[in-house]
């Protein structure tokens, strides 16, 4: 059902500056056929930032996702040893590797101060916990959001008053607060039971960060599904009697496309953050590894052992950047107002 | 005493950032008092005291008057949430309270010339005047002390001062609750001037005289009267208001203050130097910051700026010490001991057997744990592990009649060694992981979670079966002392750090091992242990009082070990460069001597 070939010529042809309905399924003559999608794919390879950040991110994924198989392969591991083995307890600083002795192949990220854990494999653990707590929130807020949007944008009247109603709560509820709040009475419910209460404890986290972080995706789509209702490819759908959740999703959705992803790319570095952010106040996760307690410890080590501090920062720091730069990159690369 | 430091030290096991060490254990610490001389062993407490010294206080060698002193308390100690003398029962605010803000009955003078802290008549003109038996006390009043406002003190704002201690209504944590419920007479009905009325035969006034009446012989009277709790308020007082603005009497009075913030205490003009024998008014002014982050404590003493030279950190993180010690800093650190004791408290009701809570002694890994836990082996705790003559008694070093116990439990001394744990389980008839351990411990901080990282795996090694419960939403002390919190159910290991409230076992033994204590945490109860407490508190004459205590500990420890000694604690205290006259003051539990210090 295709309504919408003039617009898909107008904006390859850029006639116009204003984002295109399209359907790909129909070439126009003349034209190789290309999606707004591909368009921005394009773009994004001929980007050397983008595919730097994009081979950092990958790598990054590489490491959360086979982090048994890599601490295997390194013979490292997050398993207590006892301190005294590793650790001089005299000053309470390692014996072997960093900051006092040289490299060492057994840890080639140096043992923390005090418990003589291993850096590198609460390293890895953390990066896995990290990226996978950033990915669920932004797939969980990306569904809601974008649902919510969706429903507001279309069906107006009272859904949309309500749910801006929402929208407009919860932006206006501190985060930290709830954050903090959430914490004790978590530990106080379910602290008797310690393994539900640590994956509770990390659940708890994405819910948090996904209460606190669906409504700039809600506001967003909200207000392109409502300058898109009005268009004629809508309309024309309407009129030939198309139900409003094919319209929905076969029609509008497609055309959200561009908004969703660079919201989605420029959401995860701020969930990374987060997490790092709440498990340094102690809210964090509990009963595994992540960057954001490894800093908590290691910030008191700065003076003595600064290589300590630097492993953890330097990951999320990379991680970071690079998801930002990404992100950045996709908008560049979608929006039709900075063609090159 | 309780201390918030050392709550936090038992509880994250091992501890945070108090701690002890002194006693020997160190190489490091030479400048640092030793609680071992401080207290000579053996000696009766009554040999540091000097029931004639007069006002003024000897002048501190190079003391100058004038300049500003800044004090951070590091968190978690958040000081003081309310000043009523008759609250005051913790190290932190006690130390600011007696040396500074409010006299009492008697007080502690440092003496220079041996470090020692020896008891002297304050408000009152001697050490008072027991009779026969310790059951009476009379104690009189010096002329000439006035409030801050210059009103006189009197005699009878004394007892009405006294007769508070008895309302645990309106102090609940206050120190009459230990001390005048049990003692006077008719104490454990007496519920203070407010619900209970003025009329109070065991404290009574006759002109300038204060007499005291006991239920049962109280020989330390005269130690108790250190409390501020011992002296004056005004007749008008209330509660709770009484506690945001009291009046001095001391050499400061207060400028403002903040409950658990801001305490800042500028001179008293009212205080004269003539009628006190132990403080000094060097100073102009003092400005106290509570629940200060530590790093940022430490690093304000350790620098070099001009604010920092004037600032003393009652308690500084163990790695700012070790930096402090690599960066040839060691002028600015004191490691001073601490009359305390951690300890792990094995609940008696769910652990009954002997052997068991032997095994836990040798279960539990001391340096190990102390290390995760952010502490310095032998220099923050420290306990027959790292120095044999330390032992792993209850009473902390030092104290009279105190006999280091360190026996062999089956062949072996106690430390970690996971093998004679498994033997002492063998032998109480527990199969290696049938045996449960449980415990909370300080999810609030990372070293908390290593430090329990360790134990649990001591334990298990050791042939226990380990569950860590996790508690962050404040003190541990909440799980411990409540039967009715849910962890408090679960778990069969519980804890106490105790300090000394006056150099005598009699501040120690009751409150561990007897029973009904609130911190008796593990409900210890045994009938001969009770028996043996009422008997050396009511029978045994005085100046045998310390060496009984001293053989109580013994047996209790051999015949029931009701706790585990988890290490005596020591403090480090951070001294601005431009600090003079720094001494750690142990008769207050481990706080800065405010009474000598000065600005060079």
């Amino acid at each position: 059902m295709s309504f919408s070939g003039g617009d898909l010529v107008e904006q390859e042809l850029g006639l116009t500056q204003d984002e295109p309905p399209r359907d790909p399924a129909t070439p126009a003559a003349g034209y190789a056929s290309k999606s707004p999608t591909q368009i921005a794919f394009e773009r994004l390879r001929k980007d050397p930032i983008a595919v730097l950040c994009f081979v950092v991110v990958v790598l990054f994924v590489l490491v959360a996702i086979g982090a048994p198989l890599w601490c295997h392969l390194l013979g490292v591991s997050t398993d207590t040893v006892q301190a005294s083995t590793r650790v001089d307890l005299v000053t309470g600083l390692p014996k072997i590797g960093p900051p006092d002795h040289g490299f060492d192949a057994s840890h080639p990220f140096g043992v923390a101060p005090g418990s003589g854990n291993d850096n590198l494999a609460f390293w890895i653990y953390g990066c896995r916990t990290s990226l996978f707590l950033a990915f669920m929130a932004t797939v969980a807020t990306t569904i809601i959001g974008v649902g919510l949007g969706l429903l507001a944008g279309f069906a107006g009247g009272m859904v949309d008053a309500v749910i801006a109603f929402f929208t407009d709560l919860f932006l206006t509820f501190p985060f930290l607060v709830a954050a903090l709040a959430m914490s004790p009475i978590l530990q106080d419910r379910f602290g008797t039971n310690t393994s539900l209460y640590n994956k509770l404890s990390f659940w708890t986290l994405v819910v948090i960060l996904v209460i606190f972080g669906w409504m700039g995706m809600t506001r967003l789509i909200r207000g392109e599904v409502l300058s898109l209702r009005e268009r004629e490819f809508v309309k024309a759908a309407r009129v030939m009697g198309v139900p409003t959740h094919k319209i929905l999703l076969r029609e509008i959705l497609p055309n959200l496309i561009a908004p969703i992803v660079v919201s989605i790319s420029l959401g995860l570095p701020a969930f990374v953050a987060a997490e790092a952010g709440l498990s340094y106040l102690g809210i964090g996760v509990q009963g595994q590894p992540s960057w954001g307690q490894t800093i908590n410890s290691a910030t008191k080590y700065w003076q003595t052992y600064p290589l300590f501090l630097w492993e953890p920062v330097i990951g999320i720091t990379v991680l970071v950047v690079a998801l930002n730069l990404l992100g950045d990159a996709i908008r560049d690369a979608f929006d039709p107002k900075t063609r090159r | 005493m309780k201390r918030k430091k050392a709550l936090v030290a038992a509880a994250s096991v091992a501890a945070l950032t108090l701690g002890l060490a002194a006693c020997g254990g160190s190489s490091n610490d030479g400048k640092s008092d030793k609680p071992s001389k401080t207290f000579s062993e053996g000696a009766s407490s009554a040999n540091d005291k000097d029931p004639t010294a007069k006002g003024p206080a000897p002048d501190v060698e190079g003391a100058k008057t004038g300049g500003e002193i800044t004090v951070l308390a590091p968190d978690p100690d958040s000081g003081p949430d309310n000043l009523d003398p008759d609250a005051l029962w913790s190290v932190t605010n006690n130390s600011i309270a007696q040396d500074l803000l409010f006299r009492s009955l008697t007080t502690f003078r440092r003496d220079a010339s041996t470090g020692q802290y020896v008891l002297v008549p304050d408000l009152a003109t001697d050490l008072g005047t027991p009779n026969a038996d310790f059951t009476e006390w009379k104690f009189t009043l010096k002329d000439g002390i006035k409030w801050e406002n210059g009103d006189p003190v009197t005699a009878d704002e004394i007892a009405f001062g006294i007769k508070r201690s008895f309302d645990s209504d309106s102090f609940p944590t206050g120190p009459g609750t230990s001390y005048s419920n049990p003692y006077f007479l008719g104490g454990k009905k007496y519920t203070g001037p407010y619900s209970g009325g003025q009329d109070f035969p065991a404290v009574t006034v006759s002109g300038n005289d204060i007499i005291l009446k006991m239920a049962k012989p109280f020989p330390e009277m005269d130690y108790y009267g250190i409390f501020p709790a011992m002296g004056p308020v005004p007749l008008d007082a209330k509660v709770p208001d009484y506690g945001l603005k009291p009046l001095s009497t001391g050499p400061y009075k207060i400028e403002k203050y903040t409950p658990n913030q801001e305490l800042v205490l500028v001179k008293n003009d009212q205080w004269d130097p003539n009628s006190d024998p132990a403080r000094h008014q060097y100073a102009d002014k003092y400005t106290f910051k509570f629940d200060v982050d530590p790093s940022v404590a430490d690093q304000t003493v350790l620098s070099d700026s001009t604010d920092g030279a004037t600032t003393l950190v009652t308690s500084m993180l163990a790695q700012d010490y070790t930096s402090a010690i690599q960066g040839g800093k060691d002028a600015k650190t004191d490691v001073g001991s601490s009359p305390c004791t951690a300890m792990s408290m094995p609940n008696y009701q769910k652990i009954p057997q002997l052997e068991v809570r032997q095994a836990l002694a040798f279960a539990y890994p001391y340096e190990d744990a102390w290390a995760a836990a952010g502490e310095l082996p032998g220099v923050t705790l420290a306990n027959g592990v790292t120095d044999p003559d330390l032992g792993f008694g209850i009473l902390p070093p030092g104290m009279a009649g105190r006999q280091p116990w360190n026996p062999e439990i089956d062949g072996e001394t106690i430390q970690y060694d996971p093998e004679h744990a498994k033997e002492l389980l063998a032998k109480a008839g527990f199969k290696p992981g049938e045996f449960e351990a449980a415990w909370v411990y300080d999810s609030s901080t990372p070293e908390g979670k290593a430090a329990m990282e360790q134990v649990k795996l001591a334990y298990q090694k050791s042939g226990f079966d380990p569950h860590p419960y996790p508690y962050g939403a404040g003190s541990l002390y909440d799980v411990w002392t409540d039967p009715d919190n849910p962890l408090y159910k679960k778990i069969n290991i519980l804890g106490t750090a105790w300090c000394q409230d006056w150099p005598s076992a009699a501040t120690f033994l009751p409150v561990i091992v007897g029973t009904g204590s609130p911190y008796n945490t593990g409900g210890f109860s045994e009938p001969s242990i009770d028996a043996e407490i009422e008997r050396i508190q009511t029978q045994v004459p005085i100046d045998e009082q310390a060496d009984a205590w001293g053989a109580l500990e013994q047996k209790v420890m051999t015949d029931f070990m009701p706790v585990i000694n988890r290490g005596y604690i020591n403090t480090i205290a951070g001294i601005g460069s431009g600090i003079g006259g720094f001494a750690n003051d142990t008769s207050v539990g481990g706080a800065p001597n405010y009474r000598d210090i000065f600005v060079k």
